[in-house]
């Protein structure tokens, strides 16, 4: 179970003990028995809800929020009897929950600050509370009978009542012993926790020590009263009775405020941050700076870019008014950027001592960030390639259409026209001329679509073939060797690609066009000394033959400053 | 007869007007696209407009839209569309609008002159014209179940006929059988298929196309 379900179900707790308050205040107003010791209790309850919300509210503090709201609960439930007097049901939950009252306050008290059950021994006494809670009130869940015992809250037998007679009271007796032995025990846990805490740790001890021995003196003071037969309502030891539902939910609150003072925001930083989850760091400094807006920019090295926790890139040079930028880690290495509010800036050292903090998980963040923005390059480059390919498809079609088929057309037109008895040589003509151009069209087509000189001849006399059809003089300087077919098809048209943008966009007066095996991979160089100035534009044929090489395992670069020329420079791996 | 064509390429657009000139049409005018096209069927009146189902700007289905403007503006124009699809959807798009006058065939027939001279004929005589490749496709798609079975022979290719909208006569005449007996064959196909005995040929031919369409 995640902090967030222990916290919602504190929440959830809370509101329910409020709900059952209400009931049970308007039932004793409606039965008339509503006096000034519920109003106090009203104030005593309402208090301790807000201290149980209080604590949920404080990062790791979940657990014992929830352990504060059960013994709230059950607290409230022992006002059944007094609201419902003849219903069965009610005598049943009272009873239960009565029955274990003790065991759900011994719980609250050693689980305390952490909400778990961590000294030797208190998981057992803890145990044995609750069962001994349950004999003590399961003798009269089942036997009790009305009219049998004056003194005893409920007036009316439990929905379990057996109709048999058991001398339950004597079960009470015993069960008070044994309640006072494990109550011993439980002071001489507490006791020793209080010595043996460094003086830190006592200072947050303190207060619940002070209730839990207000408690007991109080417990122990009832009983005396009553063993001595001194029956008397409404005495000052009911006041202390109805102190201690406020007394313990303070304790507990003071303790834990004065353990969040001597740990200040970055404690409660580390210990969300030990409980996030990758992609959730960015929120956990935005609660502990107190900068909701906060945005977290993790620095990828690899591509000298922010990106935020979905790989998603950043832009931090763009911080519009009243933003500002903190980086974490080394100058000249950040590992990531913190975009906040201005206004953050007042407390720096905050600001910096929490990017400390959380060096860590920002390191874990990053690497998963960075992984991330891979997955949606690889993504967005794959729809490229498949959009290119479309694109290339559809160009084919009008290329065939526009072309070589309405020449055919055409053609067929003719020679019926000369079959049906038309001899004029100027058709013949015509339709020869057609034909021509269809078969030139097709080739060109064909070329375009696969050169069967690199299949059967390899990259050199392919490249050189393209050469010698470019408008500038082109160079080739290559060894003849064979690769593998992907690797020369790539090679090729990246090759095929660039003349052709040479020709078009450089102005270039000659170009020199080299490639060659180099540790395991095809280096090729295709360098102009036009004008320069090319740029892979989304979209644009540099950006798809950049994908076309990437997809080929390979990596292409362009250097193209303004009047130096073009130099686009692939290598594509070859393993063989 | 007079005749617009209308087709982006000009090199066929003049094996075609030279091939009907040479066939003894008269192709009173000529365009590249759909705009053209509308003008010069206002201007002229033609009996039948050949439409290039590919013109600028998108070089997809203009001749469609250019063929339901002409429909509504010159009801009389019988319009023949040259398309370069086998394309059921498209073919029905046209015939949906009005089956009469209306013809969809392959564009390839330009180089089998005398199939798109009858075809010409035919739109212009009111009838529908669907190409016999179309209709062959309809037919010989793998089907699961379908009505189709229970068809004899004889009467599948009947059907085939009835579907590229030859007449009853027509058809008799094809498959040397007295009218009577193919009008027979039809009412047969019809109530096999579940199809209204219509008296309108060219609806009927939608019908049959659009039955086919809906099959497999």
């Amino acid at each position: 179970m995640t902090a967030r379900t222990f916290r919602l179900a504190a929440y959830g707790l809370a509101a329910l003990t409020l709900g059952l308050w209400m009931v049970d205040i308007v039932r004793q107003l409606q039965l008339g028995v509503a006096d000034f010791a519920l109003s106090f209790y009203a104030v005593a309850g309402v208090a301790a809800v807000v201290v149980a919300v209080a604590v949920a509210r404080q990062a790791g503090r979940e657990r014992m929020a929830v352990l504060i709201a059960v013994w709230l609960v059950i607290s409230v439930l022992d006002d059944l009897p007094v609201d419902w007097p003849v219903s069965r049901t009610a005598a049943t939950v009272w009873m239960l929950a009565h029955g274990l009252a003790p065991a759900a306050y011994g719980l609250m008290v050693l689980a305390y600050p952490s909400g778990r059950l961590r000294a030797p021994g208190a998981r057992l006494l803890v145990a044995l509370a609750a069962f001994v809670g349950l004999v003590w009130m399961g003798a009269p869940l089942l036997f009790f009978r009305p009219g049998s015992c004056s003194a005893c809250a409920p007036r009316v037998s439990s929905l379990f009542y057996t109709g048999r007679t058991f001398d339950y009271l004597a079960v009470g007796q015993a069960s008070w012993t044994a309640f006072i032995v494990i109550g011993v025990f439980f002071v001489a846990l507490l006791v020793r926790r209080l010595r043996a805490a460094p003086r830190g740790a006592r200072v947050t001890l303190l207060p619940l020590g002070l209730a839990v021995f207000f408690t007991a003196a109080e417990f122990v003071a009832q009983r005396v009263v009553w063993l001595g037969g001194w029956q008397s309502p409404g005495t000052a030891l009911d006041w202390i009775d109805r102190l201690n539902a406020l007394v313990l939910p303070l304790a507990i609150f003071v303790g834990l405020a004065a353990i969040r003072r001597r740990r200040g925001p970055l404690g409660d930083l580390v210990v969300e941050l030990d409980q996030a989850h990758p992609g959730e760091v960015g929120r956990a400094l935005a609660r502990t700076l107190g900068d909701p807006t906060l945005q977290l920019a993790l620095w990828l090295p690899e591509r000298g870019a922010f990106v935020d926790e979905a790989g998603v890139p950043v832009d931090t040079s763009a911080i519009p008014e009243g933003r500002a930028v903190t980086t974490i880690g080394p100058r000249g290495d950040p590992l990531a950027a913190l975009v906040h509010d201005e206004r953050l800036l007042g407390q720096r050292s905050l600001l910096e001592a929490a990017g400390s903090a959380a060096r860590l998980a920002l390191e874990n963040t990053r690497l998963q960030a960075e992984l991330l923005a891979q997955l949606a390059e690889l993504r967005a480059s794959r729809a490229r390639i498949v959009g290119a390919a479309d694109a290339e498809r559809r160009r084919l079609e009008r290329d065939l259409h526009d072309g070589a088929q309405q020449r055919l057309l055409a053609l067929g037109l003719a020679l019926q026209l000369l079959r049906d008895g038309n001899g004029d040589p100027e058709l013949l003509a015509q339709a020869e001329a057609e034909l021509q151009t269809a078969l030139r069209e097709l080739r060109d087509l064909a070329r375009g679509i696969h050169p069967t000189i690199l299949s059967e001849q390899g990259l050199g006399p392919a490249v050189r073939s393209l050469g010698d059809r470019a408008p500038v003089p082109v160079q080739v300087e290559a060894v003849d060797e064979r690769y593998p077919a992907s690797v020369e098809t790539t090679a090729y048209f990246v090759i095929a690609e660039a003349l052709a943008n040479i020709s078009k966009h450089s102005q270039a007066r000659s170009a020199v066009v080299s490639f060659g095996r180099q540790n395991g991979k095809l280096v090729v160089d295709v360098a102009d000394d036009g004008r320069g100035g090319a740029v892979a534009r989304p979209g644009g044929g540099l950006q798809g033959l950049s994908d076309r090489v990437a997809a080929a395992g390979g990596t292409l670069t362009i250097a193209s400053d303004s009047d130096a020329g073009t130099v686009l420079h692939a290598e594509v791996p070859c393993d063989s | 007869m007079r005749l617009v064509i209308a087709d982006d390429s000009a090199v066929v657009r003049d094996g075609l007007l030279h091939a009907l000139q040479a066939h003894g049409h008269e192709v009173v005018g000529t365009a590249g696209d759909g705009a053209e096209l509308l003008d010069c069927v206002q201007r002229e009146r033609p009996q039948v407009a050949l439409v290039d189902i590919r013109m600028p700007p998108t070089h997809t289905s203009e001749g469609l839209d250019a063929a339901s403007t002409i429909r509504k503006r010159a009801p009389g124009v019988a319009v023949l569309v040259l398309s370069h699809y086998v394309d059921v959807d498209y073919a029905l798009t046209l015939l949906r609008e009005s089956p009469a006058r209306s013809g969809y065939v392959l564009k390839d027939r330009v180089a089998e002159l005398t199939t798109l001279l009858d075809a010409i004929e035919r739109v212009a005589r009111g009838e529908t014209v669907v190409d016999p490749e179309l209709v062959d496709l309809l037919l010989h798609r793998p089907a699961t179940e379908t009505r189709l079975a229970e068809l004899s022979e004889r009467e599948r290719t009947v059907l085939a006929l009835l579907a590229e909208g030859l007449s009853d006569r027509a058809i008799a005449a094809r498959l040397w059988l007295t009218q009577k007996t193919v009008e027979t064959h039809v009412r047969h196909i019809l109530a096999k298929l579940a199809l209204p005995p219509d008296a309108d040929h060219n609806r009927r031919v939608l019908a049959v196309l659009t039955f086919l369409r809906s099959q497999g």
